[in-house]
């Protein structure tokens, strides 16, 4: 009797498992379909070149020491210079003041730039294009175009001196802090735009119902947009800034064209001291060192940024 | 497909308009547009510029003697004349350059949004790899180039091409390759953020009527995240345009791309203003182009607003 009843209610367990088991086995293929390509090319380019940078920095090496697989293993020593090298220390800070303060206007301009494009006006998509003319150029062009306006005898000189007297005239290249501001100058150029197309696509990828509800039950505009567009806005303002800080932190090519890191060091940046450290004075185990420490703190910060994105226990 | 959008925006707009007139906001548009604007007419008009006028003081905002032989060096059309012609001789035309990086950066970053879109859905729907898969991703670009590119270099020319016998070096498929894996990060970030944005009932709808997953993310996804994916094209494309310490090291004389050249004709010839802007403004041509195509799609195909509940 028990037998009787227990068989249909198994053999159902079993047709329900192997049911599920063909739904998983398909999702699961579906999914590894979805990832596999990404994975295969990034383990392709990059786990090799990790070790070798991860190897690099715990030997005493340089190209002029002949073979690198017999160089002596010091461990840490490379890491225990870097972190007293006051070089380092000041080409950290500088480049944390360049990402800072170029990512923070090109965001303020940007929303800005974003909200000031949702109504509709005339010429708009002419006057879009234009304002993402500069990031569409090369680094080196930019680097060479800022380089050319505040020369001693450029146009921005030029128009100092028509409104101000014949004393006006700076030299941009010669001060460190004109020459630095120069290059903050560029990078905010030439990446506002960045900013303000993110911004821009993610103001009109958002639902309009809740600002309609906002709107119904009679919320003003500075309302509106900051607890209820802003809050939404919130992921794609994260990606956009974590995008642009990440890029601007190795910030190379406007620098190494403006100023080559002068007067002296003083606008030196970290990507530019690491690349004189391998290039020109070829202590690559210090480099790599270098390396390895500055991805670790990048890690650790855009880890922290990201937060917000990921994804919790539902 | 315009009034379409404008239907569906309609209503969000008319908060916006009412406050700041469209005569205003066309204004202050313009404003932007023009100061944005000015340091490229600088460069444009170096472009046209004779030797002796290129730190002519005071300078001009106009050239005077406006000439064509700054754009005709560069690609040895014709027989300039004078010293223009002495400065760049040591530099070689950029034909191969051009064409080199129409190949590269236009294959390279139709991978790289193909790859990350669909890594992106797998992340966005499935949280396939949890959290590590994006972060690990986006390690990527968090290593200095600089840093990144000696063991890079020496992976590329020794270990490949030894012990696997591939030789990516100075080649298409070296760059595409090196390109594709260091942009999809940005796609992957890019498209996430775009697809978390889409609610997932209107695919459960499409799944529950028997469509397959596949189906689902080619027919129903994709066209929903378009402008996303457009603005994410034209940024990787833009990265890829522009790339430039990368292909210096990994090219030499065969697979050269346009940044490389600007830079060996800055080399080469030291202060060599006139036809290094001309190569500026060409340089930046396709990428307007590609702008202006898809600029398009980002105006009209803001399609999440259609989304109904």
């Amino acid at each position: 009797m028990a037998d009787l009843v227990h068989k249909p209610s198994q053999a159902n367990a079993t047709i329900r498992v192997s049911r599920l088991a063909r739904i998983i086995n398909k999702e699961t293929n579906f999914q590894i379909a979805l990832v596999a390509p990404l994975q295969l090319l990034l383990w392709f380019l990059l786990i090799v070149p990790t070790i070798v940078v991860l190897y690099l920095s715990i030997i005493a090496w340089q190209p002029i020491l002949g073979d690198w697989t017999k160089a002596p293993i010091v461990w840490l020593k490379n890491y225990g210079d870097v972190l007293s090298d006051r070089v380092f220390w000041a080409a950290l800070g500088r480049t944390v003041a360049v990402v800072t303060i170029a990512v923070s206007l090109e965001f303020i301009i940007g929303l800005g730039l974003a909200l000031l494009f949702r109504g509709d006006f005339l010429a708009k998509r002419i006057l879009t294009s234009v304002i993402l003319y500069p990031m569409m150029l090369p680094w080196v062009v930019v680097g060479f175009t800022f380089y050319l306006l505040f020369l001693p005898q450029g146009p921005v000189n030029y128009l100092l001196r028509q409104a101000l007297g014949p004393g006006a005239a700076v030299s941009w290249f010669k001060e460190p802090l004109l020459a630095f501001s120069t290059i903050v100058l560029a990078d905010v150029w030439q990446w506002m735009p960045f900013m303000f197309l993110i911004l821009y696509s993610g103001l009109g990828a958002l639902p309009r119902e809740p600002v309609e509800a906002a709107m119904t039950l009679g919320a003003n505009r500075w309302h509106i947009f900051r607890h209820v567009i802003l809050p939404m806005l919130k992921p794609i303002i994260i990606i956009a800034l974590v995008i642009r800080a990440l890029e601007a932190f190795k910030i190379f090519d406007l620098i190494f064209i403006m100023t080559d890191g002068g007067p002296g060091t003083s606008t030196e940046s970290i990507s530019l001291y690491i690349y004189r450290l391998s290039f020109e004075y070829q202590r690559l185990s210090y480099a790599a060192a270098m390396a390895v420490l500055i991805l670790l703190l990048v890690t650790v910060i855009t880890r922290i940024a990201i937060r917000p994105l990921e994804y919790h226990q539902e | 497909m315009q009034t379409e959008t404008n239907k569906g925006v309609t209503t969000a707009r008319i908060v916006e308009t009412r406050k700041l007139g469209p005569a205003l906001r066309f204004v202050l548009a313009l404003i932007v547009a023009i100061i944005v604007l000015l340091p490229v007419i600088w460069i444009l008009s170096i472009s046209f510029k004779p030797v002796e006028e290129w730190k002519a003081d005071p300078p001009t905002l106009l050239p005077r003697r406006p000439i064509l032989d700054n754009y005709k060096i560069l690609f040895r059309i014709g027989n300039p004349v004078g010293t223009v012609r002495e400065m760049v001789s040591s530099a070689e035309p950029v034909n191969r350059a051009f064409l080199n990086s129409l190949i590269i950066a236009p294959i390279s970053t139709v991978a790289s949004v193909l790859i990350g879109f669909c890594a992106a859905y797998a992340v966005s729907r499935y949280q396939v790899g949890g959290n590590f898969m994006p972060f690990f991703t986006l390690t990527t670009r968090m290593f200095p180039p600089a840093a990144f590119a000696v063991p890079l270099l020496f992976y590329y020319s020794w270990i490949l091409r030894n012990y696997l016998k591939i030789d990516l070096y100075d080649t298409h498929l070296g760059l595409i390759l090196m390109y594709t894996g260091f942009t999809v990060a940005f796609s992957l970030w890019m498209m996430k953020g775009f697809i978390d944005a889409v609610p997932r009932h209107v695919e459960e709808a499409a799944i529950l009527d028997g469509a397959s997953p596949w189906r689902v993310l080619f027919t129903i996804t994709l066209p929903l995240v378009k402008g996303g994916l457009f603005a994410t094209t034209l940024f990787v494309f833009i990265l890829n345009w522009t790339e430039f310490l990368l292909a210096l090291e990994f090219t030499s004389r065969e697979a050269i791309t346009v940044p490389v050249q600007i830079s060996r004709y800055a080399t080469a010839v030291g202060e060599f203003y006139g036809p290094k802007a001309a190569l500026g403004i060409i340089a930046s041509i396709p990428v307007v182009i590609a702008g202006y195509l898809i600029q398009r799609h980002l105006v009209t195909g803001f399609t999440f607003g259609m989304v109904r509940e």
